[in-house]
């Protein structure tokens, strides 16, 4: 098969990212400020079919092409031919939406078609390119991209590994114009991608093989174990997905460009609609607009709640209307993180639950908090039980998520109960991959990674830590990003072959 | 049908949406001004007024509108 090793932690894709880099700055200056886009495009294409399976570069193609195609077509109708256009989102749909879903079942089935697996970035992608089309068929973009920029649109090379899930309007727009070099821009976008190696590299590798051995099938840690293994994994997919975006921003903001943030301190939601706020952030806005909102304004749905409300009052009606658009809009994000039952339960239908088990409660809870005990229910106690209370619930998904099937997950839960903590013979704290010096150093690290997101979140308003630190005097301003440097460069497990850690959301 | 008479049908429909018969709308009115009014509510808002006046707005037009009186010119532009 035509693949070479490409992740974004690889001495590999360093190198062809700095000569990407040079080309892209050295390139304006020869053409008068044109063909930057073409730069992005070529190296879009190269990446595609270095890292992903070669040849199934036709599929991103393809889908490009198709919006593109489609796209026009809407855009030369008049609005008022409602069923040709109708006819036009069908096709469009179809297309990308079908081989996302032919591809999903193939995988589920284990049928690799040709010898190859599913295209790379297949999720994002089709995302991206149906929220184009999406948006032009809505009015919300003016569609303006011709062929090339509809490629480079869906195709953005540091966008195939993991995201984020950008809309045309806050990215393709930027692709385009010419972006002279800043140097500024470019230092802060290297050490954004630092940090992101700094999360993936030295936490997040370490944190897998905890989470590798309490996950093993038969590990024999039980009780308080399963939940170590299900924090660990927690963070380790938080570190290694929101690492990937560290990068994937960084290496962009070097280049330029300005792609929206994914994540915002998930594990400080206090409840996990805001979680969903800040974990993922650009699928939860997708699926907002592209599904939630156009169910609810479906004719199917716009009846239902008339129904409801006739039958339970109008509150009641409402609210029972709202659940049952939630529950087709999270079995969808369940499905898009893969067709397996653990992830539609997981990253899916459990959330629903826990969405509606709140609203269904919080007159409760409210009357409890401000009537019965007369407290504050906003005071600091409150929310940071909430907080704590949150992340356990994520965690229970999580333990679908990472689980090997929804029975081995089901086990897990059973054997995590607390009263039933045993390590196998011979296991234990320093039998799970990481001595203790390997501990140190990973709860340190984690020490450090939390600290720091901490005070950029707090200093977001002044441009974050990054620009906290650029106002230091020079010296301890180098000396903050070369000891960095070096903690990854000497603390860094990178795996066989120098190749990068497994970025977890690749395979969705 | 003049803005006036347009902001004169929407109030009816705000009060009957939020459930709330203090409310009285005015162009200048925003979802800031209204407790409920959040982006699920600005939906089931937007479905209610489209009934009253038989019309269908685009989602582009749903997500950008800035406050009432942008409501009522939509209207306005389709009738």
């Amino acid at each position: 098969m035509l693949s070479w090793s490409m992740e974004l932690t690889s001495f590999k894709f360093l190198c062809f990212f700095a000569l990407i880099l040079i080309i892209y700055y050295l390139l304006p200056a020869l053409t008068g400020g044109r063909g930057q886009r073409y730069v992005l495009l070529a190296a879009s294409l190269i990446y595609y079919v270095l890292a992903g399976n070669g040849l199934l570069i036709v599929c991103p193609l393809a889908a490009s092409f198709a919006t593109w195609l489609c796209v026009r077509a809407v855009l030369r109708m008049g609005r008022e031919n409602v069923t040709e256009r109708r006819i036009i989102l069908i096709i469009e749909l179809v297309i990308l939406l079908g081989s996302l879903a032919a591809f999903k079942v193939f995988g589920y089935l284990g049928i690799r078609p040709g010898g190859y697996g599913a295209p790379l970035g297949l999720s994002f992608y089709t995302f991206i390119l149906l929220g184009y089309f999406l948006d032009v068929y809505n009015g919300i973009d003016k569609g303006e991209y011709d062929l090339a920029g509809t490629v480079l649109g869906g195709m953005y090379f540091p966008l195939m590994t993991s995201g984020p899930i950008v809309r045309f309007r806050e990215s393709a727009e930027q692709y385009s114009k010419p972006h002279l070099i800043d140097y500024d821009a470019l230092v802060r976008g290297l050490q954004r991608m630092l940090w992101g190696f700094f999360k993936q590299l030295v936490i997040s590798q370490r944190l897998g093989k905890i989470v590798d051995s309490v996950y093993a099938q038969g590990s024999g840690y039980d009780g308080w174990y399963v939940w170590l293994g299900t924090v660990c994994f927690a963070f380790q997919l938080y570190t290694n997905f929101s690492g990937c975006m560290d990068i994937v921003l960084g290496l962009s903001e070097a280049l330029g460009l300005s792609l929206p943030e994914n994540f915002r301190l998930p594990f400080l939601a206090t409840t996990i609609s805001e979680y969903w706020r800040r974990w993922h952030i650009t699928l939860g806005t997708w699926m907002r607009d592209m599904v939630f909102y156009p169910l609810l304004r479906s004719r199917f749905f716009m009846a239902q709640g008339k129904r409801l409300a006739a039958r339970f009052g109008k509150k009641t009606g409402k609210k029972l209307n709202t659940w049952g658009a939630m529950f087709v809009l999270w079995t969808a994000v369940g499905l898009w993180h893969g067709g397996a039952l653990k992830y539609v339960i997981g990253s899916g239908l459990l959330h629903w639950l826990y969405i509606v088990a709140g609203e269904a409660t919080l007159p409760f809870f409210t009357a409890l908090w401000t009537d019965k005990l007369q407290i504050d229910p906003k005071n600091r106690f409150l929310e940071a039980l909430r907080v704590i209370r949150t992340f356990f619930l994520v965690c229970i998904g999580f333990v679908f998520f990472r689980a090997d099937s929804t029975p081995h997950a089901l086990l897990l839960l059973l054997r995590g109960l607390p009263w039933r903590t045993a390590a196998p013979a011979g296991g234990g704290f320093f039998a799970m991959g990481l001595n203790w010096i390997e501990w140190g150093v990973l709860l340190v690290s984690l020490a450090i990674m939390i600290a720091v997101e901490l005070a950029d979140e707090k200093l977001s308003a002044e441009g974050g830590i990054r620009a906290k630190i650029a106002g230091l005097k020079l010296f301890p301003r180098w000396a903050i990003w070369f000891a960095l440097l070096f903690y990854v460069v000497l603390l860094g497990e990178y795996g066989p072959g120098y190749s990068a850690a497994e970025f977890i959301y690749r395979g969705f | 049908m003049n803005r006036e008479e347009v902001l004169e049908r929407l109030q009816p429909v705000f009060r009957d949406v939020f459930d709330d018969d203090s409310i009285t709308v005015s162009a200048e009115t925003t979802s800031a001004d209204i407790d409920d009014w959040d982006s699920l509510e600005h939906i089931n808002l937007v479905n209610a007024v489209e009934q009253e006046f038989g019309m269908k707005f685009d989602m582009g037009q749903i997500l950008t509108m800035k406050n009432v009186g942008e409501m009522a010119d939509i209207i306005l532009s389709r009738i």
